[in-house]
């Protein structure tokens, strides 16, 4: 990473940290509350909208920390420079889809579709 | 020229760990179980939205002995990974960086890790049933 790259990595990761502070509370929150939950009620609950963002934005800003995150392990631990390349897309690619199937999933139980 | 083959470090044979490494290491072994935990996350919604036997394997899943001792690791790494952030984010701003307060601050994270951890998972366990 060159220098300015790596200040927006640090800074990146700590704005989101910060932001995850608060939504993963609630995730633990939600998550007791909806222990043995099924289908129906999982939809009646992220039908309404202040959940549904506010998963929306847990998915968005985790998926944004994870990457960040295991980037840095992979610079530290894949010391073969071709493999860290792969490595790096693998990670990007990874958290990109898992992120959009998790939005995809939660427009589907908030809009009914 | 091939470089000489030594050591490289730290030295883990002869290290002799300490809170603070090793409290740094469960910060990353904590964070790449969230990330673990996150996928059957995904599986989980990805089944709530589209498919009921997704769903239900999921559910029985989570309602699983085994499945229960993830979730109590995941629960364990959520906290930790949390609390260990903020005291990150504290010596980013400057403060508790000298020893004495970073060994304070590495107990108080452990010590409030395993009590909200027993809080969160005791209440789920409570409200939920034993499997």
């Amino acid at each position: 990473m060159s220098g300015s790259a790596a200040i927006r990595h640090w800074r990146a990761q700590r704005v989101s940290a910060l932001a995850l502070i608060p939504l993963a509370l609630w995730l633990v929150e939600s998550l007791l509350a909806h222990l043995g939950s099924d289908r129906v009620q999982i939809q009646t609950w992220l039908g309404q909208p202040v959940p549904a963002v506010l998963a929306a934005a847990l998915v968005i800003v985790t998926f944004f920390h994870l990457g960040l995150g295991v980037r840095v392990v992979l610079e530290d631990y894949v010391h073969t420079p071709g493999r860290l390349a792969v490595a790096l897309v693998a990670n990007r690619v990874a958290c990109w889809a898992l992120a959009l199937i998790a939005l995809a999933a939660i427009a589907t139980l908030a809009f009914g579709l | 020229m091939t470089p000489a083959e030594r050591p490289l470090s730290p030295h883990l044979q002869i290290y002799k760990p300490q809170l603070t490494s090793v409290l740094s290491i469960t910060h990353r072994g904590t964070g790449l179980a969230l990330g673990v935990g996150a996928i059957f996350f995904v599986w989980w919604l990805s089944g709530a939205a589209w498919s009921d036997a997704c769903f239900r394997a999921a559910q029985a899943f989570w309602g699983s002995w085994l499945g229960r001792l993830f979730l109590l690791g995941w629960t364990f790494s959520l906290f930790y990974h949390l609390l260990n952030g903020v005291r990150h984010l504290l010596w980013d701003i400057g403060f508790g960086f000298d020893l004495p307060m970073t060994y304070r601050t590495g107990w108080t994270v452990v010590a409030f890790s395993v009590l909200l951890t027993l809080f969160a998972f005791g209440g789920g366990l409570y409200a939920w049933g034993s499997p």
